[in-house]
């Protein structure tokens, strides 16, 4: 039986609908996604989110019982990430393969970044299978499994010296963004979109704030202080974004990612947007739930089963993309794929919940 | 469409002008960098613009990065090998034309990008590898997934509004010519955009739609396109590198534009 209706949940539904609507490049609705009015956008909810689920876990029963059992099922979970990320990766590939053909159209070969998969099968294939090759939009599922593989590292720090995890966490981050290291790209250059060395920080404030002690206790304790230290600072991320403000770059190399709004290494002013965001809008979701329990039950179910609703949210994302190309954009039509893809989510959430195999039910998890 | 000033024109005034400026190093415009395969009329090679502290850097000996970001062009899809793509035939044209300057060129091709992604990625990649010049191919996949123009035209010109500001020196290079897409009126509403915004904006643009679409129709015998007619192959990926490697150098000697009433 599905867990009730909760604001983690509800709010990590919101993320997915916008995930979807964001990766269908120029259609309408997507110029009334979050990353229209803060710096930081859907990934930062998601993965804050994550890190606060995990500590749910790892503060739950089950787990203070026998904690190597909870331990483990995070690497399997950590598995099933990654063979999401692979199968939905090789579906994605499938259907523009077949888009491709059918519409004699062979520039959607190189859409999603899946031109190299097709142009060197072999290398390409390495790739996805190492993650080392990411498909456009396809880029949060590789952070999360390298997060997932790093969460009993952070669980074994938080039981043995809770105060340290904070600190490790950002020394790590601090690291990554002064001297630019990143997880490299192959066989096509570059490095990841996401970087997870500077994602993680997210992450561990996810799970630092979710707990009820440490930061988690004081962030509680002074929940209406920090609502009006937030409301300044999600002004001034809305100017920034409205006004397509960026600062810029200093010329000291190692300085360069602390002051910019740099996505793959999350500079800290997205973390702070994203930080003012968890200290401003929650308490909505009792407002939201109390105007409409139906509503908030909806993307609450999306958020309860977000593994498979990201995954078939992606590939009905690449079909709006390909029907955009097909049909044009519009109003109508860009109404249309919207809507369809909600409804794809739902019913994807709703096999996922009442009919799927149990390698995607997840409803016992708060881990989605 | 109308025509900037004529390339040719521009920089042949403008080396006169460099000859009086007195440079600590002189640099020689080549006699020409565009082969015979790839040659076509100056005019549809590129839109001039100033590329002024790539030439002070130039002159003071310093190494050169330049940075090649936009979608599967850039990457080479298309390409017999990675040693065959637009950005690696680049560096060593450019060393040859600009004799003794050490000259990397870093590939950030990413396939089947529209520019809202690749504005993000230009400002997280600028930022790490901080090049001196950012070519930046971009048009056909917006084109393709039906981007309004007037976006696309935003994201664009927010996205040079922030390399202005962090003295990053950028070329655009715009949309690839093929027989089916000509006939398409998204792809030429944004090919115009972008024509419009590099000359408002007094950019150097490469012409990439004029100079495929010359070399098509005078030579239809040399095909720059690989089988499936739409990516380009090894020829087709020269010709591009010359063409921004001739429009690059030309274009050290061509002035910083300064608005009406400045001096």
């Amino acid at each position: 039986m599905a867990r009730p209706t909760n604001a983690i949940d509800f709010w990590r539904g919101c993320a997915l609908v916008t995930i979807a609507i964001d990766h269908v490049p120029g259609n309408l609705y997507v110029n009334y996604t979050l990353h229209n009015y803060a710096l930081s956008d859907a990934s930062e909810i998601f993965v804050f989110l994550a890190g606060w689920a995990l500590r749910l876990v790892a503060d739950g029963r089950a787990a203070r019982a026998d904690p190597s059992a909870a331990q483990w099922r995070l690497v399997r979970r950590s598995g099933r990430l990654y063979l999401s990320q692979v199968v939905f990766s090789l579906l994605a590939l499938a259907i523009l393969a077949v888009a491709a053909n059918w519409l004699q159209a062979p520039f959607l070969y190189d859409w999603n970044a899946a031109g190299p998969v097709f142009a060197e099968p072999l290398r390409g294939l390495i790739g996805l299978f190492t993650l080392l090759t990411q498909l456009g939009y396809f880029n949060i599922l590789p952070l999360y499994v390298v997060l997932m593989l790093g969460a009993p590292l952070w669980i074994m720090l938080y039981r043995a010296r809770p105060a340290l995890l904070l600190p490790v966490s950002l020394a790590l981050y601090i690291v990554a963004l002064a001297f630019h290291i990143n997880l490299p790209n192959w066989p096509a250059p570059g490095s990841w979109f996401l970087n997870p060395l500077a994602w993680q920080l997210i992450f561990v404030l996810g799970f630092s704030i979710g707990g009820k002690t440490g930061i988690g206790l004081l962030a509680r304790r002074h929940h209406r202080a920090l609502f009006y230290v937030s409301l300044p600072i999600l002004a001034l991320g809305w100017a920034a974004s409205h006004w397509h403000y960026a600062p810029v770059s200093p010329m000291t190399p190692w300085l360069r990612l602390f002051v910019s709004f740099n996505k793959t290494f999350e500079s800290p002013a997205r973390i702070l947007n994203m930080l003012a965001l968890a200290a401003a809008v929650p308490g909505l979701f009792e407002v939201f739930h109390r105007i409409g329990a139906s509503v908030t039950e909806v993307f609450a179910k999306l958020g309860r089963n977000s593994l498979s609703v990201f995954c078939v949210g992606s590939l009905a994302s690449l079909v709006g993309q390909i029907y955009r190309y097909v049909v044009g954009g519009g109003f109508a039509n860009d109404t249309m794929i919207v809507l369809s893809t909600l409804l794809v989510l739902w019913i994807t959430a709703w096999y996922t919940e009442n009919l799927s195999p149990r390698l995607w039910r997840a409803a016992a998890s708060p881990l989605g | 469409m109308v025509h900037g000033k004529s390339f040719a024109a521009l920089v042949a005034g403008c080396c006169l002008a460099l000859g009086l400026s007195a440079p600590a190093r002189s640099i020689d415009l080549p006699q020409t960098i565009l082969s015979a395969a790839c040659t076509v009329p100056e005019n549809d090679v590129a839109t001039a613009g100033s590329l002024s502290q790539l030439g002070t850097k130039l002159r003071s000996g310093q190494p050169i990065k330049i940075m090649a970001i936009g979608s599967s062009s850039t990457f080479g899809i298309g390409a017999s090998s990675r040693v065959h793509t637009y950005p690696s035939d680049l560096r060593p044209l450019m060393t040859a034309a600009l004799k003794n300057t050490k000259i990397t060129v870093v590939n950030r091709g990413v396939s089947g990008e529209v520019a809202a992604t690749t504005a993000q990625r230009i400002r997280d990649e600028v930022e790490v590898e901080r090049p001196d010049l950012l070519l930046w191919q971009l048009g056909t996949n917006d084109a393709l997934s039906r981007v309004p123009p007037d976006e696309f035209a935003s994201t664009v010109n927010t996205t040079l509004d922030w390399l202005q500001e962090n003295h990053i020196e950028v070329a655009l290079i715009g949309l690839q010519y093929t027989s089916k897409l000509a006939r398409d009126a998204n792809y030429i509403s944004i090919r115009d955009v972008l024509f419009k915004i590099a000359k408002d904006r007094h950019i150097l643009y490469i012409r990439r739609y004029a100079a495929m679409q010359f070399i098509a129709r005078t030579r239809r015998n040399e095909h720059l396109l690989s089988a499936d007619q739409f990516h380009l192959n090894d020829l087709g990926y020269e010709c591009m590198a010359e063409q921004v490697a001739h429009a690059v150098v030309a274009s050290l000697f061509v002035k910083r534009f300064r608005p009406a009433g400045h001096k």
